[in-house]
């Protein structure tokens, strides 16, 4: 494999693709419980993102797609989400600093674990508060055990995704504590929390397009 | 949904553009999504930075104007703008003599608006925030810090306003704005939803006989949903609300019936009459009044009663003239105070 600057950039060019995609299942899982505009937001921010890959140079390293994606997050977003990806964005572009690619399945373990840890500082939330945290915080214990048991980056990442959806979806049970939705406390009982969910959406983006990518290889070794 | 609009993603930036050039007589637009006074920087006087989502109108870019805010950052609708238009507005009116930055509590805005004030004073300028919390709806007074801040704004920008325009000094602008925070208490009932024009739905569903009292400006849910019922029902209940968190007994107030955008002048009318009336009951002296739209959400239907317990001084800095591109008021003379 060889995921360089060029094909992170596809990469998330694809994940912008996706979420906008679930832009109304986001908003409708956030009215139920906020204001219901988690999806527009993410949208803005996407659509932000896709235009500011328009304006790399000629020749960048995966650390310089992440930086514009936290660039393109920190002028147009605005809200929480905003500022919470525009660190995480931030936080992946330091974990790949340097990197020509990122073919292990190490680098991603690192990226998401810079990503997560930025989101908490920033936000200040703790596991179990209904966040993002609740299923990006499994995915990445997923992929250190996939780490451990050197599994190939396709599977972990795609592990990673299932995970993380499955954990999203299991944040219905839980009561915020953080965001608008806190001042409902049990009322929010039983809705699923949106931003738990678009980040899994975006894990599961990212997932298909490197088993994408692992799949092409195949099939140019069979040939 | 129907809408004035062109693509709804671009409805803030062309929103933007128009307020502006409608206001051109009394701001001017000092980066994407901010503007300041004409005026600004003003020599010696504290400048208020003030700002919140879009969706609001006249709050918060309404309010930038003498008497009250001398500067706002959009943001897209209903979520805080980023810190990059806070701060550029920031940068535009202080003339040295400090800034204010006073805004609704909402998670988004205090993430940003904390982060513009770390930039800001990184750069050397000395900024102080004030955040409002006047929705009782939204938490129990026990809990106060985590309520919204929403219809009180209007006396709490004009209390604020009119003190910086005497040129008192950053820290006393500051006291008398969380004075009058603290003394403030809004409480909304919504009768329908609203549309986020990117969304393009309703955000929430409210059947055609149900209300919700203490519903938030963005939607949020609030205290409990019930039957819609005559208005002064309604209202009694609402206001019982308000006097158990704070003593208005026998007190004087500045007392406001905002409507929420979808709900015509004549039934807020209707309101402020039973409000009234409920006041004199408990011998509360309305010193200061205001019925229209302050803070709005869109198109949703409803309104909310809010009340400021006014000492001397507040009374007395309410009587000073305000034009500002979406509120204006002449100088009043002294009242019976």
């Amino acid at each position: 494999m060889n995921i360089n600057g060029l094909t992170v950039a596809e990469i998330l060019n694809q994940v912008a693709i996706d979420i906008e995609d679930q832009k109304d299942y986001l908003c409708f899982l956030d009215g139920e419980v906020g204001d219901g505009d988690h999806g527009v937001s993410m949208t803005i921010g996407m659509r932000a993102v896709r235009r500011s890959l328009a304006d790399l140079p000629t020749s960048y390293l995966p650390s310089d797609v992440f930086d514009s994606a936290a660039e393109a997050y920190a002028v147009e977003v605005g809200a929480t989400i905003g500022p919470l990806y525009e660190a995480a964005f931030a936080a992946a572009g330091d974990a790949a600093r340097d990197k020509k690619t990122l073919d292990h399945t190490s680098d991603w373990l690192n990226i998401y674990q810079a990503m997560f840890t930025a989101i908490q500082e920033l936000g200040g939330a703790e596991l179990g508060d209904k966040t993002i945290l609740d299923s990006f915080h499994p995915a990445i214990e997923s992929m250190r055990v996939s780490v451990a048991a050197s599994s190939d980056l396709a599977d972990a990442l795609t592990l990673a995704g299932q995970v993380a959806m499955q954990s999203a979806r299991d944040t219905k049970d839980m009561v915020p504590l953080k965001g608008r939705a806190s001042r409902l406390g049990e009322r929010a009982v039983g809705h699923q929390d949106a931003g738990a969910t678009s980040i899994a959406i975006i894990l599961q983006s990212i997932a298909r397009e490197v088993a994408k990518l692992q799949l092409q290889i195949n099939y140019h070794f069979t040939l | 949904m129907k809408k004035l609009i062109n693509d709804p993603f671009d409805m803030v930036e062309e929103m933007v553009d128009g307020f502006i050039s409608a206001n051109d007589d009394i701001v001017k637009r000092v980066g994407r999504r901010s503007i300041a006074r004409l005026e600004s920087p003003i020599p010696n006087k504290v400048a208020i930075v003030v700002g919140g989502g879009s969706g609001h109108l006249p709050a918060f870019a309404g309010y930038v104007g003498s008497g009250m805010a001398d500067a706002a950052a959009f943001g897209n609708v209903f979520a805080s703008p980023p810190a990059k238009p806070i701060i550029e507005a920031a940068l535009a009116c202080d003339s040295g003599a400090g800034v204010v930055f006073i805004y609704g509590n909402y998670a988004g805005d205090c993430l940003n608006f904390d982060r513009a004030q770390d930039t800001c004073r990184e750069m050397g300028h000395d900024v102080e925030s004030v955040v409002m919390n006047d929705d009782v709806a939204s938490a129990p007074s026990s809990d106060a810090l985590r309520r919204r801040g929403i219809g009180g704004m209007l006396w709490v920008y004009q209390i604020a306003g009119a003190k910086a325009e005497t040129l008192a000094s950053l820290g006393e602008v500051v006291e008398i704005a969380h004075r009058a925070n603290e003394n403030t208490r809004t409480i909304g009932v919504g009768l329908s939803s609203c549309i986020v024009p990117a969304n393009g739905k309703a955000t929430f569903a409210l059947a055609d006989d149900e209300i919700e009292v203490g519903l938030g400006i963005h939607g949020e849910p609030g205290m409990k949903r019930q039957k819609v019922a005559p208005v002064d029902e309604i209202i009694e209940e609402m206001f019982a609300q308000l006097m158990a968190d704070l003593d208005y007994r026998n007190q004087r107030v500045a007392l406001s019936i905002n409507g929420l955008g979808g709900t015509p002048a004549e039934e807020l009318f209707v309101v402020y009459r039973k409000v009234k009336a409920l006041c004199d009951a408990h011998g509360i002296t309305i010193a200061h009044k205001a019925v229209g739209e302050f803070v709005t959400a869109l198109e949703m239907a409803g309104a909310s009663i809010s009340i400021t317990r006014l000492d001397l001084e507040m009374e007395i800095l309410l009587n000073a003239p305000v034009n500002t591109c979406m509120f204006k008021k002449l100088q009043r003379e002294s009242s019976s105070a």
